[in-house]
């Protein structure tokens, strides 16, 4: 178990952070806009967890005390949330691809920003954050529950007023606001709440991997985290979660495949490095396939009538 | 038994105009619709009705002109805020939350009636496991009331075209309307279906104190149930009154039978 532990452990934390993740995305998703600007507001946690620890939060034991930990998250979900509502108000304004365009161009600045200040390490990046655990996998103490309540959290959105004002614009925007919901509010809300969730993950993921640097927040990652929804589902919360965990393993198992031996060299060498296109292959499969995910409200209900009869 | 006095204006409109381009799609249209009244509004493709409606509803703004609701100038509104002073339409072209459950549909169409927020509803605090349960008994009520209540967790998309037209009524009802604003709803109708759906809207009427404005192609329909019809024609109002004056009325038989 053990062995298990120390081999996987790093990759098990990574699926629950990516699951993370995919949830911010599916957030404003829910009211049908597709925003890119998570990447951007995970690399905006990093920094502050990254910053915060490492010039404030000085501390001389040996482990980074949790509490450290628990109150970055908060400060960065608090700045991200406040940056999302900045940035949603004038962005949501726009619609389909123009959003998406808009929210890539908007995680580039924040790039391009943390390349050029100080505070944030330049091209450098900030190295050397604190732990606060000894073994990797120990993150699941903070990452698991978090997921866990973010699960519950979704559960009840979906059932309750505001959750069907988001599906509502998600299925009609139009009709929506002819029955006296304010599309743009609750449109900035669910961006807001993807943004607080973002860099709430970018916090633990800094001391997760121990340095932070402008390539966290980069387009590719915008393309990535897209493929978490996009194919594991846009339509439930349980295809973002999956999505997340099946699509941050993916590169590790294509890794490994890679090294079994006995392949063509282009071939092993395509399974290792092509993550990319890899990724934008199944973007593509999947939209004309499968365009609402793999993971859709109606397999829930055929699967429990299976069960049932 | 007559609560209101008939002739109370509730909606009124001064000389709206809407351009696209060039093309003038409501032209200089001024009325008055009285509270309690079924107001019929006809005229043939193109003349402009649908623009009316999206014009009072404030999904696109007007060019020039004024609307009065009530007393109060509502020209500067945005939809949602036309919906909460009681204004409720239906679509010609059904818009319905499609993946949603008829259910669901209707029961988001008790937004303006319930105050709920993302907090007090993930907690499930007292008031908003109540507002949710006042919101699905009232939903099931409106759904008996169209003869859908068997099929409530059915997706809106699966549902009939005129069930879809049924359950657009139900959703717009789900406001608690003052006015109601009906765009061709009995489209795709058969005459049995059309002559039910009459007595239903004038015993929604009645029962609901409602003023129903509606748009209808169907001329036996609306010269049998409206009170008073305007015609436009080109974007243009050719004739206002009650259905025998407008039926008699050499202009609206020029527009309809050409010339």
């Amino acid at each position: 178990m053990n062995d298990f532990f120390s081999t996987y452990g790093s990759l098990i934390v990574s699926m629950v952070l990516g699951s993370l993740v995919g949830l911010s995305l599916y957030l404003p998703l829910m009211t049908g806009q597709l925003s890119l600007a998570s990447p951007g507001f995970y690399a905006l946690g990093g920094y502050i967890a990254a910053i915060l620890s490492t010039k404030v939060f000085i501390s001389k034991s040996n482990l980074f005390p949790i509490h450290f930990l628990l109150l970055e998250m908060l400060i960065a979900g608090i700045i991200s949330g406040l940056l999302g509502i900045a940035v949603g108000i004038p962005a949501l304004r726009l619609r389909g691809i123009y959003l998406a365009i808009a929210t890539i161009a908007f995680v580039e600045v924040l790039r391009v920003i943390s390349l050029n200040l100080d505070i944030t390490g330049g091209a450098v990046g900030i190295f050397g954050i604190p732990q606060p655990f000894e073994n990797q996998i120990e993150y699941l103490w903070i990452a698991l529950p978090l997921l866990i309540i973010s699960m519950v959290l979704f559960y009840r959105l979906e059932r309750i007023r505001v959750g069907r004002a988001f599906l509502a614009i998600r299925e009609d925007e139009l009709a929506a606001g002819a029955m006296g919901i304010n599309p743009t509010y609750y449109k900035v809300l669910a961006f807001t709440l993807g943004s607080i969730l973002a860099g709430m993950v970018g916090a633990i993921s800094a001391h997760f991997l121990n340095t932070w640097n402008a390539r966290q927040g980069t387009f590719d990652a915008s393309i990535i985290y897209l493929t978490f929804v996009l194919i594991g589902g846009s339509r439930s919360f349980l295809g973002a979660v999956l999505g997340g965990m099946v699509f941050t393993a993916l590169p590790e198992v294509l890794r490994n495949l890679a090294d079994t031996g006995g392949l063509p060299d282009w071939l092993s060498h395509f399974l290792r490095d092509g993550r990319l296109i890899i990724f934008g292959l199944l973007i593509v499969i999947g939209t004309i396939f499968f365009p609402q995910g793999l993971v859709t409200p109606d397999l829930f209900k055929k699967l429990t009538k299976v069960k049932r009869s | 038994m007559q609560l209101s006095p008939k002739n109370t204006i509730i909606l009124e409109a001064k000389g709206l105009t809407r351009r696209f381009g060039g093309l003038v799609a409501v032209n200089n249209v001024s009325f008055a619709v009285n509270q309690h009244e079924i107001f019929g509004l006809i005229g043939p493709n193109g003349a402009g009705k649908t623009t009316l409606f999206n014009l009072i509803t404030a999904l696109i703004p007007f060019s020039s002109g004024e609307l009065i609701y009530e007393g109060k100038v509502i020209s500067q509104l945005k939809p949602h805020q036309i919906a909460g002073l009681g204004i409720a339409r239906t679509f010609q072209n059904i818009r319905l939350f499609g993946e949603l459950s008829a259910l669901d549909n209707v029961i988001i169409a008790r937004h303006l009636h319930t105050k709920s927020n993302i907090v007090t509803g993930i907690l499930g605090l007292p008031l908003a496991t109540r507002e949710e349960e006042n919101s699905r008994q009232k939903a099931l009520e409106l759904l008996e009331l169209i003869g859908l209540s068997d099929r409530t967790e059915e997706k809106a998309k699966n549902f009939a075209y005129g069930d879809q037209r049924r359950l657009e009524i139900a959703r717009a009802l789900a406001l608690e309307p003052q006015i109601l604003l009906l765009d061709e709803p009995a489209a795709g109708m058969n005459n049995n279906e059309k002559h039910q759906l009459s007595e239903f809207i004038r015993d929604l009427r009645d029962r609901l104190n409602l003023t129903i404005i509606l748009i209808e192609h169907h001329v036996p329909l609306v010269m049998g149930l409206c009170d008073r019809i305007a015609v436009l024609h080109f974007g243009q109002l050719i004739a206002l009154g009650e259905p025998s004056v407008v039926r008699n009325d050499p202009a609206v038989i020029e527009a309809y039978l050409g010339d």
